[in-house]
């Protein structure tokens, strides 16, 4: 297991890339780091790795301290969307290398590199040198140089981002799958929503150097912490209507702006300001406009994704998506009725998760 | 704004032919994006369109004239690249407000232009930071507001949004979008990514090769693609290919199950031949019997996407991916059957090159 204990991390005297953070990895697990440009992802695979040291806090490994273990005495292997191989060695000779200096036997070294080579989609590649590669072929070289040898942690930044989208898809079975068969302990980054909720055992998302939340896929797609993480799990992404809650016989009635009943709320969120639902896309029925009970919006944009539609509504002050049938033809400025599902409401005070949400989910 | 037009439009770099004679006609008006994989030709094609590159035959007409020997700058065409240059020791105001000093606007015109499309661009509160302290996304959109000020004749973008994360990606596809419907530019979208280009183009033109796959809107190239290459690189989850062998009126053998056909697809086994190139898209395969067209496969890996799982598939020496709803997993080398929609099936002429991913040479 590994840890990093309250942990800051400041480059030169401005710039702030982690605010004390404390994240546990346990060991056997594919955890995902996910968050935007900029969140301080690599940052912490740098310090798991020991190519940096925080400011202040711990970097720990089974409870000790290993912020002065120099990194090539850490059995961390590493993967960066930036790869470096040997140009002067094919590609299995850059496979091999970390087996080698391992002093693994020839006959193994040779099972292990057409093994990976295979799992990779690379084995016609492998008497090439690097500078004849494409640029999806190297990184997936420089991913195997990385998960071919056994490691204590395998820290892989954003290690098929650069692959064309055919070869991203395949590569994510093929890596959770061998994950899964190694029972490694990876860490992962990645900006892609999708990516985290296929491969992740946990999810940590990241923002600005702070952890927003970490837990498992469903945790953070049932019940984000706030709405940073609500909007940033799932494609597309959530929606959020503002909201305000009055008292009713349910206990408090949650409301729109122009005084459409949605949903349900315990009374403590009664006079609360700030009150948000947010709402997935697959939770609101577009129906014809004016039906009772319904949500009046228009259509804004509407993008044809193949198998569906993605309709931006406007509803007046907000703006929700809402996923369509592929036949079904929307107009931009065209009215439209919303019956959202009120079970699946997520409600927030002030951007957090309201406390006592539940009862929000079970009664229209 | 301007109607773009293309006649046998081709380009030579020394011996090497980028893009092989290409037509097209992109109405006034029109929101077309260029797809394809690296080295397809679309970016020698939108390169030729702003003047950034010498046509070495053929033509490209703006409104009806041709403009091979007209300047880039003179062209009024507008380009948002990858990479947004910024000029650093300025203000986002002064950035947007750039391009119309250099055309010597007065001060009034220049304030009204620059707070109109900062307000649609929502960058007003941003107007008085320098670059610097933006993030990349507002970054992106002081690219877009200097690009989109000065009324250009076309607008092309180069793949502006593909290094976003998700939730980015949404919200400037949606930035795009309503320029294009708030402006109402000739928009030109060069992009190697297929869903930003379904997303917010009325045609896609899919390239490989130097050379148009297919011009057509986004649920033709998805549905009706014209070939094996348009099918393979539109749609996600990718499309599943198979070769198909044995094909005759009884039906045909996929990696060594025998199906039978409806009357559609005899129709088009007559045409194709004993063998060729069978394409089914994820979200038209479901696990369990019911179809003419069953195969039988074993499990390799289920992603829990939350709103729907993904499985993945061996299905003899071809792994394919289908789309189920939760809950519907499948174990490491469990024997299954699929079902496919016989409506949704295609088939292709044999073409070994489509198997091929784009980035392998």
């Amino acid at each position: 297991m590994y840890a990093l204990v309250d942990v800051h991390k400041r480059y030169g005297l401005r710039t702030v890339a982690l605010r004390r953070l404390n994240l546990e990895i346990r060991t056997g697990e594919f955890f995902v780091l996910y968050g935007p440009a900029g969140a301080g992802k690599s940052t912490i695979l740098n310090l798991l790795a020991g190519l940096t040291k925080p400011t202040t806090g711990d970097v720990r490994r089974n409870g000790q301290s290993i912020v002065h273990v120099p990194p090539e005495r850490r059995d961390a292997a590493m993967a960066f969307e930036n790869y470096a191989l040997y140009s002067h060695l094919s590609v299995a000779e850059n496979l091999a290398f970390p087996l080698r200096a391992a002093g693994l036997p020839k006959a193994e070294i040779e099972t292990r590199v057409n093994r990976i080579a295979g799992v990779l989609g690379i084995p016609h590649v492998l008497h090439r040198r690097p500078g004849f590669l494409s640029g999806g072929q190297r990184q997936r070289v420089a991913l195997g140089r990385a998960i071919i040898r056994p490691a204590d942690i395998y820290l892989l930044d954003e290690p098929i981002g650069h692959l064309d989208a055919k070869l991203r898809h395949r590569m994510r079975a093929e890596l959770k799958a061998l994950a899964v068969e190694m029972k490694a302990t990876i860490v992962f980054t990645t900006t892609s929503s999708k990516e985290a909720l296929a491969l992740a055992d946990r999810i940590g998302i990241l923002n600005a150097g702070r952890l927003e939340q970490v837990g498992t896929p469903a945790e953070l797609y049932n019940a984000p912490a706030n709405t940073f993480v609500a909007s940033f799990i799932g494609d597309p992404p959530m929606s959020f209507l503002s909201v305000t809650a009055r008292p009713d016989d349910m206990a408090a009635a949650l409301y729109t702006a122009d005084g459409q009943r949605i949903g349900t709320a315990p009374a403590s969120a009664v006079g609360l300001t700030g009150l948000q639902v947010g709402i997935r896309s697959n939770a609101i029925q577009m129906v014809e406009p004016g039906a009772a009970g319904t949500l009046a919006g228009r259509v804004e944009v509407v993008e044809h994704l193949g198998h569906s539609n993605i309709a931006v509504i406007s509803t007046g002050k907000d703006e929700l998506q809402v996923s369509t049938e592929a036949e079904i033809r929307l107009r931009p400025g065209e009215t439209v009725g919303l019956q959202i599902d009120p079970a699946k409401l997520h409600l927030f005070s002030g951007g957090a998760a309201f406390a006592d949400a539940a009862p929000a989910r079970n009664v229209a | 704004m301007a109607r773009i037009t293309a006649n046998r439009l081709l380009k030579r770099y020394g011996n090497f032919q980028a893009v092989h004679g290409i037509d097209f006609d992109i109405a006034d008006g029109e929101f077309v994006a260029i797809l394809g994989p690296s080295g397809c030709g679309k970016s020698s094609t939108m390169r030729m369109i702003a003047g950034l590159e010498s046509i070495t035959e053929g033509q490209i007409l703006f409104d009806g004239t041709p403009v091979n020997d007209v300047r880039a700058r003179d062209r009024n065409v507008a380009m948002s690249f990858e990479n947004y240059a910024l000029y650093a020791p300025i203000t986002v105001y002064e950035n947007i407000a750039f391009p119309l000093r250099s055309a010597g606007k007065d001060q009034a015109e220049i304030d009204r232009a620059v707070r109109a499309v900062a307000e649609k661009m929502e960058l007003t509160p941003l107007l008085g930071l320098k670059p610097g302290r933006l993030s990349s996304g507002q970054a992106q959109r002081v690219g877009l507001a200097r690009a989109l000020v000065r009324k250009p004749a076309v607008f092309l973008l180069d793949e502006p949004i593909s290094h976003l994360d998700t939730r980015q990606r949404y919200r400037m596809r949606r930035f795009i979008k309503s320029i294009h419907q708030e402006f109402g530019h000739t928009m030109i979208y060069v992009t190697h990514d297929q869903e930003e280009a379904l997303a917010l183009a009325d045609r896609v033109m899919v390239m490989s090769d130097g050379a148009i796959q297919q011009l057509a809107t986004p649920p033709e190239v998805y549905s009706r693609p014209a070939n094996a290459f348009v099918a393979g690189f539109v749609g996600e989850p990718p499309i599943n290919f198979f070769d198909f062998s044995d094909a005759d009126e009884t039906g045909l053998t996929i990696e060594g199950n025998r199906v039978s056909l409806t009357d559609p697809l005899r129709a088009r086994v007559r045409e194709l031949g004993p063998v060729g190139l069978a394409a089914i898209r994820p979200h038209f395969m479901r696990l369990g019997a019911g179809s003419p067209v069953q195969l039988q496969g074993r499990g390799f890996i289920t992603e829990e996407l939350q709103d729907h799982n993904e499985i993945f598939v061996d299905i003899g020496s071809v792994r394919v991916s289908l789309i189920a709803p939760p809950g519907v997993k499948v174990a490491r080398n469990e024997t299954v059957t699929i079902s496919v929609d016989p409506d949704h099936l295609l088939l292709f002429p044999a073409d070994v090159k489509v198997k091929e991913h784009s980035d392998d040479l």
